[in-house]
């Protein structure tokens, strides 16, 4: 992160020296006043998300849906433990049902408990960020409503090429991650 | 049907507690206790990614690195209006909106290349924004494979959507 960042920013503002000078500024503090808008609408998405489930908590009903989800989840992310199963099924669900935003402060809560302070991510955690950066929708929303605002004769025709597709990217990004994971591990056997 | 899934959900939510005996109000309270915390702590993150990505939009590498790319693009199927909207899907959510409803305005709603826009959105996330949200409460620096995991996954997904759309 540390290198895309620099990276990103380094390249940008040596062509904006010649480009762009005077609104360079401008523009990271403006991007800068974005980012804290757009944290105060999580702000309330987490509140209402953060509230609703504690309410799953309190009901049991995280514990059940982990204990449904818990052998795809034990499988996919080698873990055992409770608490973790529970917010990664949590995380899953919000996912499916296209609630990114909801996702998150589950998906942080379980990267939380799975850090381990070394300074690594471990399988589970890579595991958990490309499952939700690739995550199945079956519903896209946000996208839909765009295009009926825009006047389209069926807004919804793109449901079943979106469905087909974010299939595609979860299966392959799972396999991916075995994969690296697979190389890795017997790469490091051969460096022993 | 779709949107009556949550407030249903909802309903069986709150029923559910009722009979549980939880005391919803406080339970819900408790929970939203930590959405400013929340939202604080990850406000620096996203401010630091939105800025690299306002930075290299201004500068006009994002197009120049679309011009460069098409070819590419246009060898695996990718329309080549959409390379800039490929390029910055995966570090900004809002952006990407904007450039949608830009392909919308540009080239009509049912247009093939607004489809092929509509599902490459659909079936992709952002990426580096899930990364460092997600791991900025943890001590994690080394992220392995994780990023160029996803990455590439999308880019077949956006393939693959394109490709879907000619068909159906």
């Amino acid at each position: 992160m540390n290198k895309i960042w620099l990276f990103m920013v380094l390249s940008s503002l040596v062509v904006l020296i010649f480009v762009n000078p005077s609104m360079t500024l401008d523009s990271m503090i403006s991007a800068s006043a974005s980012a804290l808008e757009l944290c105060l609408e999580l702000c309330g998405v987490y509140a209402v998300w953060l509230g609703l489930l504690e309410i799953v908590d309190a009901t049991g009903l995280g514990k059940k849906l982990a204990k449904l989800l818990r052998p795809i989840i034990k499988k996919l992310f080698r873990v055992d433990n409770e608490e973790i199963e529970k917010m990664i099924a949590l995380n899953m669900s919000a996912n499916m049902l296209g609630l990114g935003n909801a996702a998150t402060p589950m998906g942080i809560k379980a990267m939380q408990k799975m850090d381990d302070g070394s300074g690594k991510a471990t399988f589970a955690m890579i595991m958990l960020i490309v499952v939700n950066a690739t995550s199945i929708q079956l519903l896209p929303s946000t996208v839909i409503g765009l295009r009926s605002a825009a006047g389209s004769s069926n807004p919804a025709d793109i449901v079943l090429p979106t469905l087909l597709s974010t299939i595609v990217t979860t299966v392959l990004g799972i396999s991916f991650v075995l994969l690296c994971d697979f190389v890795s591990r017997k790469f490091r056997r051969r460096k022993k | 049907m779709s949107i009556y899934i949550l407030p249903v959900l909802f309903v069986g939510l709150f029923i559910y507690g009722y009979f549980k005996k939880i005391n919803t109000y406080d339970t819900f309270v408790k929970g939203a206790k930590g959405a400013i915390e929340l939202a604080v702590s990850i406000f620096p993150f996203v401010a630091t990614i939105m800025i690299a990505v306002a930075l290299l939009r201004l500068s006009g590498i994002t197009e120049l690195l679309a011009k460069l790319l098409a070819p590419v693009f246009k060898f695996v199927g990718i329309p080549n209006e959409l390379c800039e909207l490929v390029l910055l899907r995966p570090f900004t959510g809002s952006g990407s909106y904007a450039l949608l409803n830009d392909v919308f305005a540009t080239y009509g709603p049912d247009s093939y290349i607004s489809r092929c826009a509509s599902v490459i959105l659909g079936c992709s996330e952002t990426i580096f924004y899930v990364a460092t949200v997600y791991f900025s409460q943890t001590k994690v620096k080394k992220l392995y494979y994780a990023i160029p995991c996803a990455l590439l996954a999308s880019i077949f997904g956006a393939i693959v959507g394109c490709l879907l759309c000619r068909v159906m």
